[in-house]
């Protein structure tokens, strides 16, 4: 599969301080790529130099095959759509103004106003005045903007760290339901569930370096003890091996009729990061 | 190619935005009132009717263009325009109508009320289309260097008071020499060109006042686009 963002050896000075040493990733197209990290691990860093706003020390960076200085272009800015932290809203304009003006930028007709309101679950607030809404709010109309015009590339970094668990799924499901639709998705979160449910891969960033980058699934197994627990109906919590001592022994407690739940001992995300990094995400 | 419709999408969202921003819309009115209490206190010299005029180039075209880019500043919405497909010509280009659609109202009226009569208005609409492009260069200009519109309206205040105050510049510098070298500034030169219009000069006799003035937009346009860039990557 083509690659649509290809990074070598990327490196970011901030004066003395290294945000990004050597970081080597690619992202294909149409996939969902997630880059995990505690605050301060580059995660911005690295959003900023693919979009064009940040200048890389030293290394390559590619977005749709062209180095990330040609993303300058009226061309390549109307391929991709970006949230981050410092994506700011007219405060003074209603959610559909601010709208019909980026529509307008990027030559979208204004009936796909109320269509991606849907996705965000704002289309029954659409003239309210930006400057009168919550943090949560004014988080969706960001991400409304940034699919606009249906981008074929989206950065989007934390998109729901200021939304209750409700709006985080409804954007959830927006986003499966554009990354169907072949929109590549690169994300930066600090919630691993999240990006469990989201991304096809992921990379774990730590001290301006990846640490790991593989698929949740392949990850969880490779850091998996290979046991199962076995939950007995008198409440006792069973730990078996895997092979065959743990599958005799289960096959015991089923014949028994003594098995209420099993469940496979995989390690969360989370467990796997501190694992690798010695770091919680904070 | 520059998009007319970038352009005037982002003419239309100021307009609604700067209706909305009494803290910066009511700066209207002063120059508008000044030249009312001119109009009725009969002051007629050139250089009085010009002070007025500067003042209102400045209050407008300067004050509100640097409050209007230090706002996007301040927000975070110019960094989103930046990433937008709208090119620098079509942002700075549809932030600027605006502010030069309210500079040409509110000089114009301003210099009726105050009474200023000119010989030849054609000669002196083309000057003043010519000193709106250079005030809203320096409006412009000293957003991108402000973070905030606080910040913004202080800086402006130096600039208000060398183009507004400035217009007396030709009266001092038989005292101060030193003073000759801003005989070349563009207020100076409007003043110039005015007076001679006002002695039955035609075009053939403006050119050169004019050409000062093309100059220094030139050059404001030039290092605006220059530093307009280097703001886009932080």
């Amino acid at each position: 599969m083509e690659n649509i963002i290809e990074v070598k050896q990327l490196a970011k000075l901030f004066g003395n301080q290294s945000a990004l040493e050597s970081v080597d990733f690619h992202v294909k197209k149409g996939e969902v790529f997630g880059f995990l990290g505690p605050s301060g691990s580059g995660k911005t860093t690295t959003i900023k130099i693919l979009t064009g706003q940040l200048i890389a020390t030293s290394g390559t960076a590619k977005v749709f095959g062209e180095p990330v200085s040609q993303l300058k272009k009226s061309k390549y800015r109307s391929r991709f759509g970006v949230l981050t932290d410092n994506s700011g809203l007219y405060e003074r304009l209603s959610i559909r103004d601010n709208l019909k003006l980026y529509c307008d930028l990027y030559n979208v007709p204004h009936s796909e106003i109320n269509e991606v309101l849907d996705v965000v679950n704002l289309k029954e607030d659409q003239t309210k005045r930006v400057s009168a809404l919550s943090k949560g709010m004014t988080q969706r109309v960001i991400l409304a903007r940034a699919l606009i015009h249906k981008p074929e590339l989206l950065f989007l970094d934390e998109p729901t760290s200021a939304l209750d668990p409700g709006n985080s799924l409804h954007i959830h499901e927006g986003l499966r339901a554009l990354n169907k639709k072949g929109t590549t998705i690169f994300l930066t979160t600090h919630d691993m569930q999240e990006a469990e449910l989201l991304c096809d891969r992921i990379a774990f960033l730590d001290r301006g370096m990846i640490q790991l980058l593989d698929t949740p699934k392949k990850l969880k197994r490779r850091f998996s003890d290979s046991t199962i627990t076995v939950e007995l109906v008198t409440e006792e919590k069973v730990k078996l091996p895997a092979g065959k001592e743990g599958a005799n022994r289960l096959f015991d407690y089923m014949n028994s009729n003594q098995v209420m739940t099993v469940h496979s001992n995989e390690p969360t995300l989370g467990e796997i990061f501190v694992k690798v990094t010695g770091r919680e995400l904070d | 190619m520059i998009s007319m419709k970038r352009m005037n999408a982002i003419l239309m969202k100021d307009f609604k935005d700067f209706s909305r921003n009494l803290y910066v819309s009511t700066v209207l009115i002063l120059p508008i009132g000044l030249g009312i209490m001119y109009g009725r206190a009969g002051i007629d010299s050139i250089e009085s009717h010009f002070m007025l005029i500067n003042l209102a180039f400045v209050m407008v075209a300067t004050f509100i263009q640097s409050c209007l880019i230090a706002e996007e500043k301040e927000k975070n919405t110019l960094r989103s325009l930046m990433l937008s497909p709208a090119s620098t010509v079509e942002i700075l280009g549809g932030k600027s109508l605006l502010t030069f659609i309210l500079t040409m109202f509110v000089v114009v009226v301003t210099a009726y009320f105050s009474g200023y009569n000119p010989a030849n208005i054609g000669i002196i609409m083309i000057a003043f289309i010519l000193s709106s492009f250079f005030y809203i260069a320096l409006g412009t200009l000293l957003g991108l260097f402000s973070k905030s519109v606080m910040e913004a309206s202080v800086i402006v205040l130096p600039v208000v008071t060398v183009f507004s105050l400035g217009s007396f510049l030709p009266t001092l510098i038989e005292q101060y020499p030193i003073l000759k070298i801003g005989m070349y500034l563009p207020n100076i030169q409007l003043i110039e060109l005015a007076a001679k219009v006002e002695a039955g000069g035609g075009f053939g006799n403006v050119i050169l006042e004019l050409f000062i003035i093309l100059v220094w937009v030139i050059v404001l346009f030039l290092v605006t686009r220059i530093i307009y860039r280097k703001k886009m990557v932080d």
